[in-house]
């Protein structure tokens, strides 16, 4: 176990270096020094308070799609919908704060939009499981596909009946200061959304290794058929396991809309979905190695943002070291599990000589 | 409708091309979940090409090296290192977007207005482009339409009328036999691939030099994952590919129809957007019994 721990770090952090080292020598096309613009990464990301805040507030909603993917990743199923699941949460944040600002305290507003997100994300991802448990269809592909009907549906109520009053752009009004989640540090951008992460990461945990449900779940995805002959109904674990991951990825839509953008935006983050499989992927689908992963993600998404503000490195530069870092952590699964069998080998031999 | 259908035949080519790639790579056993980006790899790679030598066959030719790139990649960590294929495909695609993007900004600067090139142009066929109706839907298209015509059929035959086809749907249903005939079940399942990486850049190269004449990174827009949706509910057969394609780029003729008339006041136009992925989730969840290939996404481990 001990040197399993070690294999997962060293390979790991070689992993997340090597990525970077890729990315940065793609810099070179463009003629600049990577080890200069990588300096600039460094130093800008720690020179001030605000935006060293900032890498928490972009890890926010990373860890929710991380722990949706994770959650049914468990289950041996393929939610790769986060990213609708988040638009849907978004679209329903909006709404909700929208139309109920000016009517209840903001407090009670938070508390129900947040709700509602839930319910609305969970449903969302919950057909996937339905559809999956019902007709035996691929949730891989069902849940894919169900990202561009939201995107269709988020784009909709932007023309029309989320549309801003000035009805210029597809976005909806600002929302008011009362219904903004409540910044933890004077002066940064950082809100209480991100306790509510690493709460739902905690829980997360909790729900799959410390509850008869989360065994449930895991048992499933170890051997769905040996589950089923010892009375775990797969088909309700399908529905509910989706419905948990699709409500955790709506809950990114509502700590974005409240906490960071204050109103909705056609099309924003539309690479949460993907960052956060990377992220499940580098946490090997450990809910709480997920809040550490996305830091680093929303570390790289930041300090690529000033690197490219800086000096004239295109804002790409987040997606191509995200893209590279994940391909080499795929690469390390690899050399793991071949590190792990010649320790088995060596140990039989060993026993064998003796 | 004469115009609706010759569009459907025209947005349906690059479907046809990687939904045929898709079921022959995953008839041995192998999703190709990079689909996604290797379509978009190849309209990058066709508008670079096409653009800087200013000839489309260029375009086209680097559209396929570039997709035969990022399918030697993706083959090598699923089937040669045994990682995960669908978790692969995704850190394959985000990669690609980033590639695409940040090697166009290298190549390109930012230009002012946005680079064009002029798209592929339709070549009539004698006398069968004369024919009533017919003739302007189905012959008076694109070379790459053509091209389809020849390859669907051909794949078809190849799959189940030879002994290659016969190696392929053997190496997804039971390789140990494949490999016990003395066949290289890894071999097969890697050359697969990298057939619809050419194939599949090819069709992504459709989009940017074959129809808009310009690369954008959203130009995809999840097409490949609809060729790959296509390969399901055409139960791993190219003659159900054809079927599915012709209802998919029916759906995205629609949708294009709609867009230049302006929105209709009975449906948003974002309905007509979304039909094809509605489509595909219904077509999913109705279609009764499919007979996927045993060892559809499951690595090959030989025992020693």
């Amino acid at each position: 176990m001990q040197a399993k721990l070690r294999d997962l770090l060293i390979t790991n952090i070689l992993a997340i270096v090597l990525g970077l080292v890729a990315s940065g020598l793609m810099l070179l096309f463009l003629g600049k020094n990577p080890v200069n613009a990588y300096s600039v990464l460094i130093t800008s990301v720690v020179r001030d308070g605000y935006t060293f805040a900032d890498i928490f507030v972009k890890a926010t909603p990373l860890m929710f799609t991380a722990l949706a993917f994770a959650f049914t990743y468990k289950a041996n199923l393929y939610n790769i919908g986060a990213q609708g699941q988040f638009y849907i949460g978004a679209v329903i944040a909006a709404a909700g704060s929208l139309l109920l600002q000016n009517i209840l305290p903001g407090w009670l507003v938070l508390i129900i939009t947040l709700l509602l997100t839930i319910v609305g994300g969970g449903l969302w991802g919950a057909f996937v499981g339905f559809v999956k448990a019902r007709y035996n269809s691929n949730e891989f592909l069902v849940s894919m596909m169900s990202t561009y009907v939201a995107l269709a549906v988020m784009n909709y109520s932007l023309r029309t009946f989320l549309m801003e009053t000035k009805a210029e752009y597809p976005q909806t009004d600002a929302l008011a200061e009362s219904v903004w989640l409540p910044y933890m540090i004077p002066g940064t951008r950082l809100h209480i959304g991100f306790v509510l992460a690493v709460l739902a990461c905690v829980g997360v945990w909790v729900l799959l290794y410390k509850t008869t449900l989360g065994y449930r779940i895991r048992a499933v995805g170890y051997n769905a058929g040996a589950a089923e002959m010892s009375g775990i109904n797969s088909k309700k674990l399908y529905i509910l396991a989706f419905f948990i991951s699709g409500a955790l990825a709506g809950v990114a839509g509502f700590t974005e809309v409240n906490g960071v953008q204050h109103m909705l935006v056609q099309g924003f983050n539309p690479d949460l979905g993907a960052a956060g499989i990377g992220i499940a992927i580098l946490a090997n689908g450990n809910p709480i190695g997920i809040i550490f992963a996305a830091i680093l993600f929303g570390a790289l998404k930041v300090g690529g943002t000033i690197m490219g503000q800086m000096s004239g490195i295109p804002s790409s530069i987040i997606e191509l070291m995200q893209g590279f870092v994940m391909v080499f952590v795929i690469l390390s699964y690899f050399v793991r599990t071949w590190l792990e069998n010649n320790r088995e080998k060596r140990k039989l031999q060993k026993a064998v000589a003796k | 409708m004469i115009y609706l259908l010759s569009i459907t035949i025209m947005m349906g080519t690059p479907l046809l091309f990687g939904a045929i790639a898709e079921v022959i790579a995953e008839r041995t056993g192998m999703m190709v979940t990079a689909i996604e980006g290797i379509f978009l790899m190849g309209a990058w790679a066709g508008f670079v090409g096409g653009y800087l030598s200013g000839s489309l066959t260029v375009g086209f030719i680097s559209a396929m090296l570039a997709g035969l790139l990022v399918a030697s990649l993706y083959g090598w960590i699923c089937i040669y290192l045994k990682q995960h294929q669908v978790v692969t495909g995704v850190a394959i695609n985000l990669l690609v977007v980033g590639l695409c993007s940040f090697l166009y900004r290298v190549i390109f600067g930012v230009p002012i207005t946005p680079l064009t090139v002029d798209p592929l142009a339709t070549i009539p066929i004698p006398l069968l482009s004369d024919i009533p109706l017919l003739g302007q839907i189905l012959f008076n298209q694109t070379i790459l339409t053509y091209a389809i015509y020849l390859l669907a059929p051909l794949s078809y035959f190849i799959l189940y009328k030879t002994s290659i086809g016969l190696t392929i749907r053997s190496a997804g249903e039971n390789p140990e036999a494949v490999d016990v005939a003395g066949i290289n079940v890894l071999r097969v399942r890697f050359l697969t691939v990298l057939l619809a990486g050419v194939m599949g850049g090819v069709a992504g190269a459709f989009y940017s030099i074959g129809f808009l004449g310009m690369f954008t990174t959203n130009i995809i827009g999840g097409r490949g994952w609809i060729a790959f949706a296509i390969c399901f509910l055409g139960n791993w057969n190219p003659k159900g590919a054809v079927i599915g394609t012709l209802a998919f780029g029916f759906a995205e003729a629609i949708a294009i129809y709609m867009q230049s008339t302006g929105s209709s006041a009975l449906f948003p136009n974002e309905l007509f957007i979304a039909l094809p992925y509605i489509m595909t989730i219904v077509l999913t969840v109705s279609r009764k019994s499919f007979s996927v290939p045993a060892k559809l996404g499951v690595p090959y481990l030989k025992e020693n």
